[in-house]
């Protein structure tokens, strides 16, 4: 069940309640998530999780202590607030302290909606039993994860501010593999309406790439002219390779580092055409709209028509170099002209690899954000505004600014809500990209 | 609600195993009310499961307890400790899976859960296409502690501060450090299993991660550098403070941070590799421990972590390295993060090979998965990494056996011309088959006739698993065998957080690519 807004009001009052320190923040998470797992064409496991985690963080004479706990007797969050007394009291002087926040003004959120959370058990395994019957009619092995993720979020502080929010979640993932091992498709969508999830065409498309890219030929590593899908561009994005992080710039640990103490703030790093732009409050994202601090969301361009036009700060860092604290991220990448289709794209292609989506992806070198990962179920050699035919499966060797540099962007298509295929269910806003280089170090033998 | 519930479950308990001094002496009042109902607590869940319909069930009512603290150059940024507490129910209803789990630990509530998770499995049933069948095993009843000496939950917090900041102004001394992170992480859990079969299992484990990390920054050139402590988690107490040398390794990462940043890039090519154990256990990790887990060949993980180039029909007849390549899994080993007496479907920790004599020769199994390739019973690698997660195969500690022989490095550097040593994990990467792979490191010498000579950076080699392992020619003895690990081993949907350790000598390897990474940014 999760915690209603008087359920955290009450909680949330009863901690700083217990509280016996100079200043405390509490946050409440409160969730309820289901899924169903399928592989080889048949259910694989199938649960649900009921869990509420309170969490206090006190500062006694600047210095900080924090505890957590899924007991929510009096005891135990008694109990809680005393431990994270105990270590502020133990704890050097936090010189980053700075005083929990007043009451904040926070716009709506619109994360939440009620049908998504009235999922039914039964009805969701006819529905994945569907998918899976669509599978063996195209004698396909088909794997796949739908999951419903329901939460509620509570903060509240000594000094005032408390806020309240609840969001919700459904998505199916889904592999289709030919029985022979020859191909192999992924296709994925998550939304918080379960009215917009389609889960008919995630096993449409997931089934069609397998079909598509069996007999996949092998060409020899090297920088090649791709389109990727919008999912391998939310894969990349998520990779953590290209943080936005203020204060690892400005100590000159970041990719976005100067010499002599500078940063990139303000130059042209990326294609005139890119902006990327945090904003939870955009509608196909609908994020939460407060931080675990309390710190309220807003709209902010990171890089606005290829300039890096701002970074993210921390309230500490936001304090020591006179600048607003960043909520949390929703991040978007967009053109400042319309889109095109990812059908455009390959139409108009001389030559290029179709790339449908990244695994593993690691960072190689901050200095440059350059990661490494591998191409996985799809990619393409398009000629002449063709398809032609299927390719094997290459490992890479990228920086993603340059990637994203000015020369390197061909076209940028329509953003799309997508979540990183390894990074769970948070969403992104990315579009298709043509780049007129993406440089494959290596062939794989994987399917 | 507690209180009363447990008064009234606690005249039903029947055959309850006897529970481990020390779960109760750990915990504060109220949490030891349900300690000592569990047992009870369980029988009222196996039993609800079997009234409606489950043909088997088990239950885990775990505790987990963290304590971190994260510090920077002279400061501390944080101190949490966290308590996780709660129990998950699983059944198996007409051959199908159902699982639910709650952090409210009261009679009623498990018993409304275990009803939940027989609904989930029932409604699943009706459109299942395979039954599952679970290997036998023998019903266990036991009580086990891992192997620590110090209780780490049991150190004042001050003199783990008092630790962590020395540890920095050690690394700070030397001239060219900009930055420092240290951090410590302990974790406790505190498991009890029952299944319908009769076991009725208590396990309290200890393991802790300290690190460090120093950045060296040339502000005039904007380049910067990185060195992380080469040893990294282990299933051990707080002597593992006490005992390993912190001081010397914060010294060395401070001048190999600095000293990176004059190194000589490397020259991208074929080289002979050198690898200590401090970066071999992450290859062995990615390319030997997760090929050989039988749920990935069979393609259950083909939608999140991939499947294998391993396939049953393989066994026992794939060359997967040189001779001197054996591989064993085992979770008996003391000290080891997947060390345990019973895994969670209360099958007995085992040790057996995975590689012998450089040919495949087994899988890692659960009772589910064993008799999937004609076993009879598991190797007992399944696990949950919490009361609220679905148990499922994960990996045991997997390790490369030293050589009979007790070849030194010295003897193993010898016998290359042109090579690089390498220490220490850095940045990783393997394809959704476990062929293709690309690994860092932390710190590389060149070798040249014989010798070890100067710092390289920007390295990275690449290889294909069967190749890598393929052109290992030499293996180090037992006096240079390490264990390292990782906390952070994700796999499964649900996403999941295993923890594994994986033993490893000092081995060569001939002719591996190299790469150099370094991208210009002008």
């Amino acid at each position: 069940m999760l915690l209603t807004e008087a359920d955290s009001r009450a909680m949330t009052a009863k901690l700083l309640g217990y509280v016996k320190a100079d200043d405390a923040v509490v946050f409440l998470q409160s969730e309820d998530y289901s899924h169903l797992r399928f592989a080889a064409n048949t259910f694989l496991t199938s649960g649900k999780r009921e869990r509420t985690t309170a969490r206090v963080t006190v500062w006694i004479d600047k210095r900080r202590g924090s505890s957590s706990t899924t007991d929510l007797s009096d005891a135990a969050l008694k109990q809680a607030v005393e431990d994270a007394q105990t270590f502020a009291r133990l704890a050097p002087v936090d010189v980053e302290y700075l005083p929990s926040l007043a009451q904040q003004t926070y716009r709506p959120g619109q994360g939440w909606v009620d049908a998504t959370a009235r999922v039914d058990l039964p009805a969701r395994a006819r529905q994945i039993s569907e998918a899976i019957a669509q599978s063996e009619k195209a004698k396909i092995i088909g794997a796949g994860f739908h999951e419903v993720g329901l939460l509620a979020q509570a903060t509240a502080t000594a000094h005032g501010n408390f806020h309240y929010e609840r969001g919700s979640i459904v998505g199916l993932a889904m592999t289709a593999r030919t029985p022979d091992g020859s191909g192999s498709g992924y296709f994925a969508r998550n939304h918080l309406d379960v009215a917009r999830l389609d889960t008919g065409r995630i096993a449409r498309e997931a089934i069609r790439r397998a079909v598509d890219s069996r007999g996949a030929r092998m060409l020899p590593a090297g920088a090649y002219p791709v389109i990727l899908e919008a999912q391998a561009v939310a894969d990349l994005l998520d990779s953590g390779g290209m943080s936005f992080d203020a204060r690892n710039a400005d100590e000159g640990r970041s990719v976005f580092s100067l010499s002599a103490g500078a940063t990139r703030v303000g130059t042209k790093l990326f294609d005139p055409r890119i902006n990327i732009v945090s904003d939870p409050f955009r509608p196909e994202l609908s994020k939460f709209t407060a931080s675990d601090e309390g710190v309220p969301a807003q709209t902010t361009y990171l890089v606005r028509n290829g300039v890096l036009e701002t970074l993210r700060y921390t309230r500490f860092w936001a304090q020591q170099k006179s600048r607003q604290p960043s909520g949390p991220l929703g991040l978007i990448l967009e053109p400042s002209r319309p889109g095109v289709s990812v059908e455009e794209m390959i139409k108009t292609a001389k030559r290029a690899l179709l790339v449908s989506r990244f695994f593993y992806i690691r960072t190689v070198d901050p200095r440059s954000a350059s990661v490494t990962g591998l191409t996985r179920d799809g990619v393409w050699y398009v000629e002449n505004g063709e398809i032609k035919y299927p390719v094997r499966n290459f490992r890479f060797n990228q920086s993603i600014v340059l990637m994203l540099g000015p020369g390197n962007v061909d076209a940028i298509g329509v953003p799309e809500r997508v979540a990183s295929s390894e990074g769970g269910t948070d969403p992104l806003l990315v579009p298709a990209l043509r780049l007129n280089a993406f440089n494959f170090t290596s062939q794989s033998d994987a399917i | 609600m507690i209180r009363r519930d447990f008064l009234k479950l606690a005249s039903t308990a029947v055959g309850s195993a006897t529970l481990a001094p020390w779960v109760l002496e750990r915990e504060a009042a109220a949490a030891a009310e349900v300690d000592a109902v569990k047992t009870a607590f369980a029988e009222a869940a196996l039993t609800r499961a079997k009234v409606l319909g489950a043909s088997y069930s088990d239950i885990r009512i775990n505790r987990y307890r963290s304590e971190t603290i994260f510090t920077r150059e002279r400061q501390v940024q944080n101190v949490a400790r966290n308590q996780d507490f709660g129990f998950g129910v699983r059944v198996l209803v007409n051959g199908t899976w159902g699982f639910a789990a709650s952090s409210i630990v009261s009679a009623d509530e498990i018993r409304r859960v275990t009803a939940v998770a027989v609904d989930i499995a029932r409604a699943n049933s009706m459109f299942q296409r395979k039954r599952v069948r679970l290997a036998p095993v023998e019903p266990a009843v036991a009580s086990w502690k891992s192997a620590f000496e110090k209780d780490p939950f049991d150190v004042p917090l001050a003199d783990k501060i008092q630790f962590l900041l020395a540890l920095n102004e050690t690394a700070l001394k030397t001239n060219g450090v900009s930055f420092v992170n240290s951090s410590m992480r302990w974790v406790n859990e505190q498991r009890f299993l029952a299944t319908s079969d009769g076991s009725r299992i208590e396990q309290y484990l200890i393991r802790g991660d300290p690190q460090l990390t120093v950045t060296a920054v040339n502000r005039q050139t904007n380049d910067f550098q990185t060195r992380r402590s080469l040893r990294g988690p282990q299933g051990l107490g707080y002597e593992y403070i006490e005992k390993y040398p912190w001081q010397a390794e914060a010294t060395q990462a401070a001048e190999e941070a600095v000293e990176k940043l004059k190194a000589k890039s490397i020259e991208p090519g074929r080289y002979d590799l050198i690898i200590h154990p401090t970066n071999l256990w992450l290859t062995i990790h990615e390319s030997a421990g997760h090929s050989t887990e039988l749920d990935r060949a069979l393609w259950w993980e083909a939608n999140y972590a991939g499947t294998s180039f391993l396939t049953p029909d393989k066994t026992g007849k794939l060359r997967f390295g040189s001779p001197l390549v054996n591989i064993v899994a085992d979770r008996v080993q003391a000290t080891a993060l997947a060390t345990v007496a019973f895994d969670d479907d209360g099958v007995p920790a085992q040790r057996w090979y995975l590689v012998k004599d450089g040919v495949f020769v087994d899988w890692q199994t659960s009772r589910e998965l064993a008799p999937l390739v004609g076993h009879k019973t598991s190797y007992g690698c399944t696990n949950g990494d919490s009361w609220a997660s679905v148990p499922f195969a994960r990996m045991p500690n997997v390790s490369l056996e030293p050589a009979a022989q007790d070849t030194s490095l010295a003897e193993l550097v010898a016998g290359v011309e042109k090579g690089i040593l390498i220490y220490g994990d850095g940045s990783w990467s393997i394809d959704q088959q476990r062929y293709n792979f690309q690994f860092g490191g932390q710190t590389f010498f060149e070798i040249n006739n014989g010798k070890v000579g100067g710092m390289l950076r920007d390295v990275a080699y690449q290889s294909r698993t069967t190749d890598f392992w393929g052109a290992c020619d030499g293996v180090g003895g037992r006096s240079t065998y390490e264990l390292h690990g990782a906390f952070n081993d994700g796999k499964g949907e649900p996403g999941q957080v295993g923890v594994v350790s994986h033993g490893a000598p000092v081995a060569r390897f001939r002719q591996i690519n190299v790469l150099n990474t370094s991208v210009s940014m002008t």
